[in-house]
């Protein structure tokens, strides 16, 4: 089976609204979905910049492509586990 | 002129077992205008306070004859004479040694009483023959005058009478470490660390003599001044992206034409280089940390950083010192900045508008500012030469 792929943007404001937190995912994933996953940090992906909201809406992460606004820990675990399931 | 050469000065110093305050004074001074460097090392009699009072008094005196350029026997008089006398011993005594140092490549070395200056050059130790004169009102201090035309990697150590006497009375060393000691010492280093630094130099002969010493207690203050002569250290810092997108591959070009060593803060100035040049960027993680951004590796680029955050660390820190592990963007940004002599900054004047939210918990400065922040600070404090263009 293919592993989930999670893009997690670090650009500055990304950053500062929490994606180190997300980070956390690499060094303490959790169990059931630990070997199922694989992280790939990114210099500022541009969502930012690129988008009509009014506020910033990071930290933004992709998982296998779909982006994912404000995201944190939560929402990107919880991402995985319903892709996990769609694929069973 | 461009090819003339940076002065790298370091010292350290350690007092006499028991006292508070040193009794030698070490003073250094870069004039940029007349692109001269003078260091100054004096002893004064006896140690603590005392000896303090005069070798600065000698020290701050000297600087401002030699700044003058006064003519030296008549200063050294004046300095002679302006002394207070000691009670005890009834004389006015501090000794110096002065290197007064032009970038274009010549330097004079005045001694009156210090052991004499250590000059290496090609990994050796050179003996330079200086020219003796006094003034007849102080016929028994005659002073040593030397003249050196300097070349890249050449090194001047003046080290005070502690050093040499280091460790004298005990059975390794009844006469002391001695000059030669001193000068097999720096050598062995040198050929250790053929690029290393005067700080780092002189606090190694200071702790050296400090070993020989009985209980490592100092029998006498001992102080260590290092001049490095070298041609400068280049670094390109490149910061934002520039304001106009048609600049872009100009803006890139820069990495690859620079001779010297580029750091690069910021991810969509790291992204715009990466597409240019066609280099490719990898995130490194090893860097990680909870609060700086990783930095990356690009081929040909020394440091790729995240920008505002690692700027203003890196400001914070240049400011209060390190406090973070060595593998830190921040503090490898830190640490090829000081280990530079010329920085050329090269600041992208586009803002990030999502930075502007007034939502984001942390303060995030304008690049501009930033910048001029720590670029006067490694002026002013570190003596760094630093040029700044906006693109």
């Amino acid at each position: 089976m293919e592993k989930i792929k999670i893009k997690i943007c670090c650009g500055t404001s990304c950053f500062v609204m929490g994606s180190a937190q997300i980070q956390v995912l690499e060094f303490a994933p959790p169990a059931d979905i630990a070997d199922k996953i694989e992280i790939e940090e990114s210099r500022c992906m541009n969502y930012c910049k690129n988008t009509t909201a009014k506020y910033n809406r990071g930290p933004f992460v992709l998982v296998n492509g779909e982006l994912i606004e404000e995201a944190n820990f939560e929402k990107v675990v919880n991402k995985v586990r319903e892709i996990l399931n769609q694929e069973k | 002129m461009n090819n003339s050469l940076f002065i790298d000065v370091g010292s350290y110093q350690k007092q006499k077992n028991g006292e508070d305050c040193y009794g030698d004074t070490i003073y250094s001074k870069k004039i940029p205008e007349e692109r001269r460097v003078i260091s100054i090392l004096s002893d004064g009699l006896g140690s603590g306070v005392k000896a303090n009072i005069l070798s600065s008094m000698t020290t701050r005196m000297a600087m401002k004859f030699m700044e003058d350029n006064a003519d030296l026997l008549r200063s050294s008089e004046i300095m002679m004479d302006a002394l207070p006398i000691c009670q005890t011993r009834k004389i006015s005594y501090a000794t110096f040694s002065i290197v007064d140092s032009e970038l274009e490549g010549k330097t004079r070395i005045f001694e009156m009483d210090n052991p004499h200056f250590i000059f290496i050059r090609n990994n050796k130790s050179l003996s330079i023959k200086g020219r003796k004169f006094s003034s007849p009102k102080w016929k028994e201090r005659a002073i040593n005058a030397s003249q050196i035309m300097t070349q890249p990697e050449d090194r001047i150590i003046l080290i005070s009478d502690g050093v040499t006497q280091a460790g004298i009375g005990n059975q390794k060393y009844p006469l002391g470490w001695g000059r030669q000691g001193c000068i097999d010492y720096i050598l062995k280093e040198i050929q250790k660390d053929p690029r290393i630094s005067s700080q780092t130099l002189a606090q190694k002969i200071v702790e050296e003599a400090l070993n020989k010493e009985i209980g490592k207690k100092a029998g006498d203050d001992i102080s260590c001044i290092c001049i490095y002569f070298r041609i400068p250290r280049k670094l390109l810092v490149l910061t934002g992206p520039p304001f106009d997108e048609d600049k872009d591959h100009e803006f890139a070009e820069l990495v690859s034409d620079y001779d010297g060593k580029v750091a690069i803060c910021g991810g969509t100035t790291a992204n715009i280089v990466e597409r240019e040049l066609c280099l490719k960027c990898q995130i490194d993680k090893t860097s990680f940390d909870t609060q700086i951004p990783m930095s990356s590796i690009m081929e040909g680029v020394d440091l790729v950083t995240e920008g505002i955050l690692t700027l203003t660390d890196a400001y914070r820190m240049l400011k209060e010192g390190i406090d973070r592990k060595s593998n830190v963007a921040s503090v490898r940004l830190v640490n090829l900045l000081l280990s530079s002599d010329k920085i050329d900054f090269v600041v992208g004047t586009k803002i990030n508008i999502a930075h502007q939210d007034p939502n984001l918990p942390m303060e995030l400065e304008i690049r501009r500012n930033i910048v001029k922040k720590i670029f006067r600070l490694l002026q002013s404090r570190y003596l760094k030469e630093i040029s700044v263009r906006y693109l």
